[in-house]
């Protein structure tokens, strides 16, 4: 017997569905608003050249009294976390009273390109932190650090140890050189030094395109073959285009900044194996006082389950909980079981440690 | 199905295109001329995408879906073809296989991509959203055109005389070209062999599908079962160490040339008097270098004026303790409480 039974006429139908379905996105699409994201209201309360430090305004005030800091990679727009109404991290942890607040940190043009990493952590992050401990009259703060954000959390974390009361890393690669790893593995071979002069700030669409090609066929073939199926599905379509915009409308990368991290995170692996320097601050792992609760996707092609696991050996603190989230990179923030399983989870964390 | 006589086969082909194009035209699209069975059927799809003219909103959504459904549409009929037994196949996974190459092989298309659907795939993945190396160069390039003619031809004659550190600086970015040329090449040679493996790995995945129960009956359990292929075939050959390197020595081969392009361009610029990439990036550096200052500066002040104010606040509190140590020691028996805040009082306002 052979391997594919495929009647014609089934066949066929498949092929007349499409055409409805194709037909029917004649009119969704002419009928779509433009799709934006960032759906929470929240007020500018700090800002620093181009980063803005945002409070988020929930339904009823806050009932904790530490504020919660989330500080987003420096790759794509922090409103992964506040995408839609119904699929908003940020949301969820206000309805639960958490006061939170979130570093967007722009859109670097020319004149950034020689920021560094010492910029953004012993400078814009460690601002931020300092006007909130100020203005909430508190000596530490709780940090949520998100990927390359949870990176710079980390670095924060070891370096000023008395200003993190409770750390949350979410999607955080640690240890950079996890075989799993392909990104990693692709630019172990990279002249960052000559990459950075050439290029000067990395641009967004090149950190596009490579995110891409991890799984190609997949991410530019598959998903737009799949799209026809919600052409006739209005919400649905927006969903997706929202999506889409937020993958798309991606800052550059601050070439310094892109040349370090490549360097010491990607080539170097030191985060992990020790060695960092941020500025004049050395980082080590082993600093980490304040309790950290890791969170990591286990079908995460971005960063690997591996490469966040390895925190739990790496840290200093004596209080280290991790959860392993059943999705990928971005469904532990969209889904619908993310919606239902991670705002409660930190919440809790973060209320049995307040 | 694979039995059908040629004259079967015909008869069943032409009714379901006839179908197939009534299906469009109950949509309300037209398709172009008039459609036989010989007619591709993304056809369709290009009347399709002329729907929305050049103004739509989506339009960039709108070629995508448009592209991607018309190499989904493009392995349907190559699948229905293969089921009716056109294909001549014998319906073992390695007929539905060779339908399956032949369904990505649409007629117009590079040559250089036939058989190779990741390649095409790398390639149509530029658009308004992502640009990738291969794009990034060719747009650069346009520019480098006249240089490259000039540079090519000088490549290896020596360089001597008044213009010699021109020459050589030519030669150099030649020579540059060229790697770049030959490390590109390194790289689609394994995206090539990435897209093979990717049909034998398919190959593989149907034969375990032959057993009774575990038959594909829809061409997008197909089309997936594909996908699943070719992405596990990619992700072998580029977690490789021939990967990695290629890929490093593409990448790297790419900026060495832009960069001595740049350069090459500086010089040009520096004699016409206009401002250089060096020195934008100079005043750029001292404008991050002054900011960091700055920012030291205005904390320190803020420092020292949050510093200096609880100083004063601490020395009034002392210089209070010691007028109450003073007034309690100069008033031994017991005093009235508001004769011993009286002179305090006095004291503070004197202040």
């Amino acid at each position: 017997m052979g391997p594919i039974r495929i009647e014609p006429q089934k066949a066929l139908d498949e092929a007349l569905k499409l055409q409805q379905k194709m037909t029917a996105g004649v009119q969704t699409l002419r009928s779509l608003d433009p799709v934006t994201f960032g759906v929470t209201p929240k007020e500018s309360v700090y800002k620093d050249d181009k980063v803005t430090l945002y409070r988020f305004r929930g339904v009823s005030a806050p009932t904790v009294r530490t504020p919660l800091l989330i500080c987003y990679a420096l790759v794509n727009t922090p409103y992964m976390v506040d995408l839609q109404d119904d699929r908003s991290l940020v949301k969820n942890l206000l309805a639960l009273g958490q006061d939170v607040y979130l570093i967007d940190w722009g859109y670097p043009d020319g004149s950034d390109k020689f920021l560094t990493l010492d910029d953004y952590i012993n400078g814009y992050l460690r601002r931020c932190v300092d006007f909130l401990r100020k203005s909430h009259g508190i000596d530490a703060i709780n940090l949520l650090g998100i990927c390359q954000g949870g990176a710079f959390s980390l670095c924060f974390s070891s370096i000023y140890p008395e200003k993190v009361k409770n750390l949350v890393t979410m999607v955080t690669p640690v240890d950079f050189h996890t075989p799993d790893n392909m990104l990693s593995h692709w630019v172990r071979e990279l002249d960052v030094d000559l990459f950075v002069d050439t290029l000067g700030n990395i641009p967004a669409d090149l950190m596009n395109y490579c995110y891409l090609t991890l799984k190609p066929m997949r991410l530019n073939q598959q998903k737009y073959v799949g799209l026809v199926d919600i052409l006739d599905n209005k919400t649905e379509l927006e969903n997706f285009l929202r999506m889409e915009k937020w993958i798309f409308d991606s800052p550059d990368q601050a070439g310094e900044a892109f040349r370090q991290f490549i360097k010491d995170f990607y080539q170097g692996n030191k985060l992990l194996k020790g060695g960092l320097r941020i500025g004049e601050r050395e980082v080590s792992l082993k600093n980490l006082r304040a309790p950290v609760l890791n969170i990591f996707a286990e079908q995460d092609h971005l960063v690997p389950p591996a490469a966040s696991r390895a925190l739990a050996d790496a840290t200093g603190s004596k209080d280290y909980s991790q959860i392993a989230f059943k999705g990928g990179h971005i469904g532990i923030y969209v889904s619908g079981r993310a919606q239902r399983e991670v705002p409660p989870a930190i919440h809790d964390w973060l209320v049995k440690r307040s | 199905m694979s039995s059908n006589s040629a004259q079967d086969w015909v008869t069943q082909w032409q009714k379901l295109t006839q179908r197939y194009w009534e299906g469009w035209q109950s949509q309300g699209i037209t398709p172009p001329g008039r459609p036989d069975f010989s007619t591709p059927w993304q056809a369709g799809l290009e009347q399709w995408a002329q729907l929305f003219g050049q103004s739509g909103m989506q339009s960039d959504l709108v070629d995508r879906v448009s592209a991607n459904a018309k190499s989904y549409v493009a392995l349907m009929q190559s699948m229905l073809l293969s089921s009716l037994g056109q294909a001549g196949g014998d319906g073992s996974a390695t007929a539905w296989t060779e339908a399956l190459r032949n369904g990505f092989n649409i007629p117009g298309m590079d040559a250089s991509l036939w058989n190779n659907p990741l390649g095409a795939n790398l390639r149509a993945m530029a658009g308004q959203g992502a640009k990738g190396f291969e794009q990034l160069m060719a747009e650069f390039g346009r520019g480098a055109v006249p240089f490259k003619q000039e540079m090519l031809a000088n490549l290896n004659l020596p360089a001597f005389g008044l213009a010699r550190e021109h020459q050589e600086r030519w030669q150099q970015l030649g020579t540059a070209l060229l790697d770049y040329q030959e490390q590109t090449n390194r790289y689609n040679t394994l995206i090539l062999k990435a897209s093979q493996q990717g049909f034998d790995r398919f190959q593989s995945k149907l034969a375990e599908r032959e057993e009774p129960g575990r038959q594909l009956e829809s061409v997008r359990a197909v089309y997936d079962l594909w996908i699943d292929a070719a992405e596990e075939a990619y992700a072998d050959i580029a977690m490789s160490d021939e990967f990695r390197k290629a890929y490093g020595a593409m990448v790297n081969a790419q900026m060495r040339v832009r960069s001595l392009f740049q350069a090459e361009v500086e010089q040009q610029t520096r004699q016409l008097g206009i401002p250089t990439r060096s020195e934008l990036k100079g005043v750029e550096k001292s404008l991050q270098e002054l900011r960091r200052h700055l920012k030291a500066s205005q904390e320190a002040v803020q420092e020292a004026a949050s510093t200096g104010l609880a100083d004063e606040v601490t020395a009034l509190r002392a210089e209070i303790a010691a007028l109450k140590r003073e007034l309690l020691a100069e008033q031994p028996a017991a005093p009235k409480p508001d004769a011993a805040a009286k002179p305090a009082a006095t004291k503070k306002t004197k202040r």
